[in-house]
């Protein structure tokens, strides 16, 4: 019984009631560019999977389709991500957003720019011409070349050219990777190519 | 009489001091220890192994994950190594800030260094204070990267945000208190006699024995040598940097550098705030096609980094050649044999300030 009252005693000193009730922590100020998991800020995704093809743990972001007909959105799967905050330097449309990226970015004026590089090994390549069919790009392009195998126009990607499979417009390359996976011999290969840059004052 | 072995006895490879799993073995005479012999292999991460045949995009990542505790250095050199194989050049501003955020990461690496020898020493106080220093540190360096780990701060041709007045004021004011609580707990190293007195005459190793097996790092600088990376790169010869240097190669000598320098890690970062250039942190460039040797500073000693890579940037050969193995391999053949005590032992052998995550990528 004395000790209970002894507690109540003690507890009911002001200093102790002061701390308990009264007791102020330094305001947490998070720092300006602090990268959190990336989230959707509500702009129109155009399915261009930049942010799939530049993300460097494999499987934490993904670009699915949602119920409406012809929406698709980013879904960031957070145990596979590592807050890198890639994804959403190189969306062009603004779709994502971590913490200030976007407005440190604005700021100092520093974007990403993306290109494919396509490579052909002359070796084994047997100019089967798998690839330049595969291709959607030059399917849309030329649709003469998807439905017959044999065209003249140097407006697409790529074509065999007198027996040699020949890249013409390597600019117009998605990066989708249809003709790594169509070629038998593994001979054509599809390499990004990411540049930082930053804009210069004087343009 | 010639001494025979009484016990061997092994210490780890789980032990309540050892940070990572290591085996000592210490062949004793009574309590003297006559010989050591370290044995590793517990945690292999194949980390170069994976990186290779992967676009430097994804090779960047997994370089500052070969260690947790230096990863900023590991995110340099490897992007230093891409940059000298494909000829890009960097802004002056750039330049600096990564330098800034190298010193940063230094200063956290030896603080915790001697945070876990005066912890071995069975002086968990100090060591405690010294987390705290490390706290600040450790703020600061989000502040500046975004991430307080695993930063990614540098990219080809630049760093990847601009710090604006703010931050660097902010900066500037955190090192002022770094510098007070450091030189605070270092006189108390110094001068106190179950501290630091402790730790005078144990594991000693001469130059001569450094020099003989390649020491590196700290670990070196404490017995005389006077290499250190940093005094070869542009950056650091425009702040007009020169290696500290000890004598003495035992214990006490190695804690104490490690003080010093990150005492003099917080004079560069105040010269680089204070003469930080105007103008871009990005230039261009394409990552290409090469073969090269680089080599840098980490808080432990030489790293190097030897990359084949071919037309994409792709990763096909590499190989990094971290600084603790060395270090290691020291501690046991000249540190260890001849200290009066198996206390000592670990106490020798953590002021070489070992890291198995990086010996076994």
């Amino acid at each position: 019984m004395r000790s209970i009252l002894s507690y109540i005693r003690h507890m009911a000193r002001p200093e102790w009631v002061k701390t308990f009730f009264l007791a102020k922590t330094a305001p947490l100020s998070t720092p300006p560019h602090f990268r959190e998991f990336p989230h959707l800020t509500g702009k129109e995704c155009t399915h261009c999977f930049q942010c799939m093809m530049i993300c460097p743990a494999p499987g934490a972001i993904e670009v699915i389709r949602t119920d409406k007909p012809g929406e698709w959105k980013p879904v960031i799967h957070l145990g596979h991500c590592i807050r890198c905050g890639l994804c959403v330097e190189i969306c062009p449309e603004l779709v994502l957003d971590a913490g200030r990226v976007h407005m440190k970015n604005a700021q100092d004026g520093t974007y990403m720019q993306f290109q494919f590089h396509i490579t052909i090994n002359p070796v084994t390549c047997m100019g089967c011409g798998s690839c330049t069919v595969a291709c959607p790009v030059n399917k849309e392009i030329d649709p003469q070349l998807a439905a017959k195998g044999t065209s003249t126009s140097d407006e697409v990607i790529m074509r065999v050219y007198k027996g040699i499979n020949t890249v013409f417009h390597e600019d117009k390359c998605t990066g989708c990777k249809t003709c790594e996976e169509q070629c038998p011999t593994r001979s054509i290969l599809v390499a990004r190519v990411l540049e930082p840059l930053q804009i210069s004052e004087e343009t | 009489m010639k001494k025979t072995v009484d016990v061997s006895i092994p210490l780890g490879p789980v032990h309540p001091i050892f940070k990572e799993p290591c085996r000592i073995k210490c062949e004793t005479f009574g309590e003297q220890v006559l010989a050591a012999e370290v044995e590793l292999g517990y945690m292999k991460k194949g980390i170069e192994r994976i990186m290779v045949g992967r676009p430097w995009q994804e090779v960047m990542f997994l370089a500052e994950r070969v260690c947790g505790i230096c990863s900023v250095i590991h995110n340099f050199v490897f992007i230093e190594t891409m940059e000298k194989i494909s000829g890009v050049t960097v802004p002056d501003r750039a330049a600096y800030l990564r330098v800034l955020a190298n010193e940063l990461d230094r200063m956290q690496s030896h603080l915790i260094a001697n945070f876990s020898y005066c912890y071995t020493i069975e002086h968990e106080t100090i060591g405690m204070y010294l987390l705290n220093i490390r706290e600040t540190v450790m703020d600061m360096l989000e502040y500046l990267t975004g991430a307080r780990v695993t930063c990614a701060y540098i990219v080809p041709g630049g760093v990847r945000f601009d710090p604006d007045n703010e931050d660097l004021t902010r900066i500037m004011t955190a090192m002022d208190d770094v510098e007070r609580e450091t030189r605070r707990y270092m006189s108390m190293f110094e001068s106190g006699p179950l501290i630091g007195l402790r730790s005078k005459g144990i594991g000693v190793m001469t130059r001569e024995q450094a020099e003989l097996i390649h020491a590196v790092g700290p670990t070196a600088r404490a017995c005389g040598i006077t290499t250190d990376c940093r005094s070869d790169h542009p950056t650091y010869q425009r702040l007009n940097f020169s290696p500290l240097v000890r004598t003495e190669g035992d214990n006490y000598a190695r804690v104490m550098l490690r003080f010093q320098e990150i005492l003099q890690s917080v004079d560069l970062i105040r010269t680089i705030i204070r003469t930080l250039p105007e103008g871009k942190i990005r230039g261009g460039g394409t990552i290409g096609r090469g073969e090269t040797t680089h080599k840098g500073e980490a808080p432990r000693g030489e790293l190097t980094y030897r990359i084949k890579s071919d037309t994409h940037g792709r990763v096909q050969e590499i190989s990094i050649q971290t600084p603790s193995i060395m270090n290691i391999e020291a501690c046991a053949r000249y540190m260890i044999p001849g200290v009066t005590s198996v206390a000592d032992v670990t106490a020798a052998y953590i002021s070489s300030d070992p890291c198995v995550a990086c010996t076994e990528r």
